[in-house]
């Protein structure tokens, strides 16, 4: 074993000599490997996200939204609401314990001389506030939790000190519409850069201020009673407001979503799983593009050391020792590319990441774990092994008085 | 007589060159007894380089057996063949033939290597022989800093590296000045005569061929004469 110490030494003796070719072949990999490890820390960064926000959604919530969730930009967008014949359908589901309903739309919002687009949200303080505290994970950092009917509303966090210029005080007042609204509480967190960034108000004052029909909504969210089958109440919600819809419009189309917050996980766990395998496919190619350029790097090489190494079998080489010495060659580029290439990627992963804090779009955080650290670091060594096998291999099999008569 | 370090056995060695075959030897018989000191001569193209590579046993023959210490090495693995020529046989080549990357010390330890000796035994042995050739100073320079006369003597440390019975050496001298050469075959005859080791050396220079104890000339891929003083060079005439 002491000899593959030695091995090991020539190797990087080797791959010194020619430092230039093996630094370009090593770049290669730094490509690939930089790519998988950014790519994948950061799609599992926001399959974490997703899953953290489902998880403080608590399972026993279901979703009621008008339109086809399969078709998700028509759902947004088509502006259709849920009437209040809907919503007591829903009410009168058994198993269902609370309905909050919930609109939400971009209004200009003016604090000061400034005036932003920003995302509003009218929810009914009465049923709202308790169930956002235990379902949704909302707390207060600042202020107190607004009356009924009182022209008071909450802010997320990011409204305090991103949106605009002056930052937001418990207190302050922001015009909507022409009508004044008193800040009275500041939010913490919801791990989720939109709910972060909107303001919240009562589902009655919002309906005024926009127009829209009392009693309607744009969602609903409903608590099951403790004990009650969660899927078996989403089935029978979505069987009454068939119904129900039937009677009204006279069609049986199917223009609303049922969906529970285990559902909602599973479409966005099978989204992430696509978009995965999409980042695996792209980066793998990359890889082998790396793995190639070894190759084509370590034939090389062996076509110019056919002489060194009919030398060192002239000296008692066996064929297994000029094996190992050329597999630890591009062994080591492998890995000095992995090297490059996690560091560069988890770099590049915590970047976007920081970059993420601040944009007022995206809010993700990016998974960068041992395991994966681990991985691109064993992955493109075992890369470069397995592209280097093949030259090695002829190499080791280079009859010793061939090798040494080449290029006299 | 005791049992010869090499023996060749009705030797041939034919090359295919596209459709012409090269006949390079014709069953040549040879055999070189412990503690020789033997010269081969020949012109160009008689085949000297061939009969080194049977003897040195880095090349199987056509037809024919090589027997390196009563071994038929046409029965041995290539990995045993590369085992024993390591334990057995030194080379020293007319290029020098040092691995450019390595320096003149780890040139000396290389052949220990594939022996399994430990670390510490190779470095004090490679030390020990780079001083014995006067190269103490030198031991920690890559073979491209080193002048033609130190590459060689670098090279023959190394073919003394693992105590070998046998050193063959190809035109030891044919790349360096006379006085240089002469110090070469001065080490060369050195170590066969303290240490009673064997050594075959390849030439066409009637001058190194003067150093050995005995003098076989080969043309044609055929053992012409076996003499003992260079002055019967025969092919020369």
């Amino acid at each position: 074993m002491a000899e593959v110490k030695e091995y090991f030494h020539i190797a990087i003796r080797n791959l010194r000599t020619r430092s230039l070719r093996s630094w370009l072949t090593i770049l290669g990999i730094v490509i690939g490997v930089f790519l998988i490890i950014s790519l994948l820390s950061l799609s599992e960064g926001i399959k974490q996200t997703i899953n953290q926000q489902l998880r403080s959604l608590g399972g026993e919530m279901i979703f009621v939204m008008p339109g086809d969730i399969s078709n998700i930009m028509a759902m947004f967008t088509s502006g259709a609401k849920l009437e209040k014949e809907d919503i007591g359908a829903i009410e009168r589901t058994r198993g269902v314990e609370t309905v909050l309903t919930m609109s939400y739309q971009s209004l200009v919002a003016r604090y000061g001389q400034e005036g932003k687009m920003v995302f509003m949200s009218g929810l009914s303080w009465e049923k709202g506030i308790e169930i956002m505290e235990r379902f949704q994970g909302w707390s207060l950092k600042q202020g107190e939790w607004p009356t009924p009917g009182k022209r008071e509303i909450l802010i997320g966090k990011q409204v305090e000190t991103e949106i605009f210029e002056k930052p937001v005080k418990v207190g302050s007042e922001i015009v909507i519409k022409g009508k004044r609204f008193k800040v009275v509480g500041i939010l913490n967190s919801l791990g989720s850069k939109q709910d972060d960034s909107s303001l919240y108000l009562d589902l009655s004052l919002y309906q005024d201020l926009t127009g829209e029909k009392r009693g309607a909504a744009q969602m609903a969210m409903v608590k099951v009673r403790d004990g009650s089958d969660v899927n078996k109440v989403a089935e029978d919600i979505k069987e009454n407001l068939s119904e129900t819809r039937k009677r009204r419009i006279g069609t049986d189309v199917a223009d609303f979503s049922v969906i529970t917050s285990e559902k909602m996980g599973d479409i966005a766990g099978s989204i992430m799983a696509v978009i995965q395998f999409a980042i695996i496919a792209f980066a793998g190619i990359a890889i082998v593009v790396g793995g190639i350029g070894i190759m084509n790097t370590m034939f090389t090489s062996i076509r110019e050391r056919t002489r060194e190494i009919g030398i060192m079998k002239a000296v008692g080489a066996r064929n297994s020792a000029v094996l190992i010495i050329f597999l630890f060659e591009a062994g080591i580029i492998g890995f000095a590319g992995g090297i490059g290439g996690t560091f560069l990627g988890a770099g590049l992963a915590k970047a976007i990441e920081m970059y993420g804090q601040v944009h007022p779009l995206f809010y993700f955080s990016a998974s960068i774990t041992p395991g994966l650290i681990v991985f691109g670091l064993v992955f493109s060594f075992l890369v470069g092994c397995l592209s280097g096998f093949f030259p090695a291999r002829r190499a080791a099999n280079l009859k010793p008085v061939e090798a040494l008569r080449r290029y006299e | 007589m005791a049992e010869p370090v090499i023996k060749l056995e009705n030797v041939w060695k034919i090359y295919q060159l596209g459709k012409v075959e090269l006949v390079a030897l014709k069953g040549i018989n040879l055999e070189v007894a412990p503690g020789a000191f033997v010269s081969i001569m020949g012109p160009s193209g008689s085949g000297k380089s061939t009969i080194l590579n049977m003897i040195g046993c880095l090349d199987f023959p056509t037809q024919g057996k090589v027997f390196l210490k009563g071994e038929d090495i046409s029965l041995l693995t290539e990995n045993q063949l590369s085992q024993l020529r390591g334990k057995t046989i030194g080379f020293v080549f007319q290029e020098f033939n040092l691995l450019p990357n390595l320096s003149a010390l780890e040139n000396v330890m290389l052949p220990m290597i594939f022996q399994g000796m430990s670390e510490e035994e190779r470095r004090e042995r490679a030390k020990a022989l780079l001083t014995s050739m006067g190269l103490g100073e030198r031991i920690f320079h890559q073979s491209p800093e080193l002048s033609a006369g130190e590459r060689q003597r670098v090279a023959i440390a190394r073919a003394f590296a693992n105590n070998p019975e046998l050193v063959i050496a190809d035109e030891p001298t044919g790349n360096l000045d006379s006085v240089t050469g002469k110090k070469i075959m001065e080490i060369l005859t050195d170590f066969h005569k303290k240490e009673g080791k064997t050594i075959i050396v390849v030439t066409h220079d009637p001058n190194i061929a003067n150093y050995s104890e005995e003098i076989i000339n080969i043309k044609d891929g055929q053992i012409i004469a076996n003499h003992l003083t260079a002055s019967k060079v025969l092919w020369q005439r």
